[in-house]
């Protein structure tokens, strides 16, 4: 019966380890994620996300934030979370930043060839007369 | 009792795996990034501008609906879902900024080729206004060349006619006219005619060759010729042979192509001596025909 009682105490004790390793990750990964996401909202500040894409920014700098503070709790399951998420939200943002300088430079060129087509046009129609 | 105690244990672990493992397949944030990725597969510039940033999606997004199946926790499926759909979205966005940039760089083609073709009408402007600026100058030229050989043919009208002025005097010099208020007299003396007949001599005739020459010049000019002789022989004698030698150079002059009227002819016969009668020179220098030329056509006066 003694023996039995020990059995049960340590297959209590590693069903409670499996479990608990099962949800909660590691110390390391999650820095490791936390630190990549702070690189890649640095990433998109730097494209100039916080004018192009500020809710995206924003909900990136607030998610890296809490990483940050979930780290610090040690609650690294919530921080390797939080911090995939404000990776996803800053390479949105730096995305939509990249898009946005890529069209307005588009139309700037779309509208100095109206400019200089029309200039042509009057310098050609001016020959003429 | 040992068995009672466990319970609590037990139930702990059961709510731990519970929290884990829950009944339903999606969720809206699940739907919502499924839409988007269709969206995603239907639009051909994402998977041929943006292939990494659209597997990432797809992988994230097989994640998100590989949880479902598991029937992982909501919390789980929506935290894989919202990363599948930002992957997605970040796809699109990275697609069209693709897009862009190769619009960019087809503007810029653009851009310069319109550029050479200004180039090319500011070329041809410039060539079509150096023509016309030739053409100007051309024309310019041919102004300055008509208008200087409108002023060299004035100037050689000028020329000639101060050369037949000139031409003219010398004419009336070689004459010996005498410039009289009557006009312009030249006398041909008696040597010029044969004695005392009307005929002119061969003298004659160049004398009245040259008086022809000048009212041929001057159209204006009409002449009067004058019989003149000495006192010797009857006054009507004389008077008739000073008409007959006036009408002798008269004739002489129409048939030399002066017109008829323009020579009008009058016999004086001794009157009006120019020497004393006394001697034979004086004499022969009373026996002439004087030819009165009218200037700038004024009708001539009489003798008084």
């Amino acid at each position: 019966m003694m023996t039995m009682n020990t059995q049960w105490h340590l297959l209590c004790g590693l069903a409670m380890l499996i479990g608990l390793s099962g949800c909660a990750s590691d110390k390391t990964p999650a820095t490791a994620d936390v630190a990549a996401s702070r690189a890649q909202v640095a990433a998109a500040t730097s494209a100039g996300a916080a004018d192009l894409a500020p809710a995206e920014m924003t909900a990136a700098r607030d998610k890296l934030m809490r990483a940050n503070q979930a780290l610090a709790a040690r609650d690294y399951k919530t921080a390797q979370d939080l911090a995939t998420q404000a990776s996803a939200d800053a390479q949105l943002a730096q995305s939509k930043a990249n898009s946005a300088k890529a069209t307005t430079a588009a139309d700037e060129l779309q509208n100095n060839i109206r400019l200089l087509r029309e200039e042509v046009q009057r310098a050609s129609a001016t020959n003429q007369q | 009792m040992k068995k009672l105690a466990l319970l609590p244990t037990v139930f702990a672990l059961s709510v731990m795996f519970a929290a884990c493992s829950t009944t339903p397949t999606t969720t809206s944030q699940l739907d919502q990034a499924r839409g988007d990725f269709v969206a995603a597969q239907s639009n051909p510039s994402v998977a041929s501008n943006a292939p990494l940033e659209f597997k990432a999606a797809s992988d994230a997004l097989d994640r998100a609906n590989a949880a479902a199946a598991k029937k992982e926790s909501l919390e789980e499926i929506d935290k894989l879902a919202y990363i599948a759909k930002q992957k997605i979205a970040t796809a699109q966005e990275a697609a069209k900024a693709k897009q862009a940039e190769s619009e960019v760089a087809n503007a810029a083609r653009q851009r310069d080729e319109i550029r050479l073709e200004a180039r090319t009408v500011e070329a041809n402007n410039a060539k079509a206004a150096a023509d016309r600026a030739r053409t100007a100058a051309e024309q310019a030229k041919m102004d300055a060349d008509s208008a200087r050989a409108q002023a060299d043919a004035a100037s050689s009208s000028a020329r000639d006619e101060a050369a037949k002025n000139a031409a003219l005097q010398q004419q009336l010099a070689d004459l010996q006219a005498k410039q009289t208020e009557r006009g312009i007299i030249i006398t041909l003396s008696d040597v010029l005619f044969q004695v005392d007949r009307a005929e002119l001599s061969a003298e004659g005739m160049r004398t009245a060759q040259k008086v022809a020459d000048v009212l041929m010049q001057e159209p204006q000019s009409v002449v009067q010729v004058e019989g003149f002789t000495d006192s010797t022989g009857t006054s009507s004698h004389n008077l008739d042979l000073s008409q007959r030698r006036a009408e002798s150079v008269r004739n002489a002059l129409i048939g030399l192509g002066v017109p008829s009227n323009k020579v009008g002819t009058r016999g004086y016969g001794e009157a009006y001596p120019v020497a004393s009668n006394t001697d034979a020179g004086s004499r022969q220098l009373n026996r002439r025909v004087e030819i009165v030329l009218s200037q700038n056509g004024a009708p001539i006066a009489n003798r008084r």
